[in-house]
């Protein structure tokens, strides 16, 4: 029995998670439509106008010391210092966190009591075989 | 420390103005700007950019930064330190990912299934114990040297 003809290019690349797709499978290259020109357009104004300021203070005669880059210091904050107060407890992290914080915690102490529950047992029965034992 | 409070981020944005100042604050179009979901994970209303890696930026424009191909002020991925060009990448590969995951997925559980059977049920050449010489070393292994050593034979005529 035959398998059927093999996947085209666009069937085989599902998109995933992990990687784009190529852009001659992605249907946003095909599309022309005025919107997308539009939306295009005002970003490069956006960046016309940030490239603009940057370069101002780079080919400034005194130049600062630093030029501070604000979209790195809003980076570093968000990560760092809007996280805690911006956290909420809720069903799904209340749930990670007993999973990922406490879950370990408990599972490894659980295995370590085991161990040494078995291991002390065998020591007060005599059959303990000591490991790197001298005699 | 270096800017003002409030072009920082901040909590997550409730009201439509809150979404265009938010926008305007992180210099992005407000059809652009889309917060992560409210979940309480601490986010905030930083905004959720396409999990592009800079693997796929243009080598060949002028960026403020070429080697982390970023222009000043333009708005960083949450995931910005591991997506550089040291670390991930998520450019189109010559394989589709799904095919790729097949395939190696294939080539791993057949690996894994025959190192099983081959533990289960081991082959190997006809052995048999280990003879030693020196009647089965009688003398290293503390005999007597005034006795006459057992006599050992390893074969049949």
């Amino acid at each position: 029995m035959a398998a059927g003809p093999p996947p085209s290019a666009s069937e085989a690349y599902r998109p995933n998670r992990f990687v784009s797709l190529p852009a001659e499978l992605d249907p946003s290259t095909y599309d022309v439509s005025l919107e997308k020109r539009r939306a295009e357009a005002e970003r490069m104004a956006i960046r016309a106008r940030l490239k603009r300021q940057y370069q101002l203070q780079l080919n400034n005669p005194n130049p600062p010391a630093v030029i501070e880059d604000p979209a790195l210091l809003r980076w570093a904050y968000a990560r760092t210092e809007n996280v805690y107060p911006t956290f909420r407890p809720t069903p799904k992290t209340s749930f990670l966190g007993v999973v990922f914080a406490i879950g370990p915690i408990l599972f490894w102490a659980a295995v370590f009591k085991a161990d040494r529950d078995r291991k002390e047992k065998l020591i007060k029965e005599g059959k303990y075989e000591r490991p790197f034992s001298v005699f | 420390s270096g800017l003002p409070k409030d072009l920082m981020p901040g909590p997550y944005p409730r009201t439509p103005e809150e979404r265009a100042a938010a926008a305007k604050k992180y210099n992005m179009r407000v059809e652009d700007y889309e917060p992560y979901p409210d979940d309480g994970f601490g986010y905030g209303d930083y905004p959720k950019l396409p999990d592009k890696s800079l693997h796929e930026r243009d080598p060949w424009y002028q960026w403020d930064q070429p080697d982390m191909r970023h222009n000043w002020g333009e708005p960083m991925h949450w995931d910005f330190d591991m997506y550089i060009r040291n670390r991930v990448d998520t450019s189109p590969t010559p394989v589709p990912w799904h095919t790729m995951r097949k395939h190696f997925l294939i080539f791993l559980s057949t690996m894994l299934i025959m190192f099983c059977f081959g533990e289960i049920y081991p082959s190997y050449r006809p052995v048999g114990p280990k003879q030693y010489p020196f009647n089965d070393l009688y003398l290293e292994r503390g005999g007597d040297p005034n006795k006459e050593p057992p006599v050992v034979t390893h074969y049949e005529i």
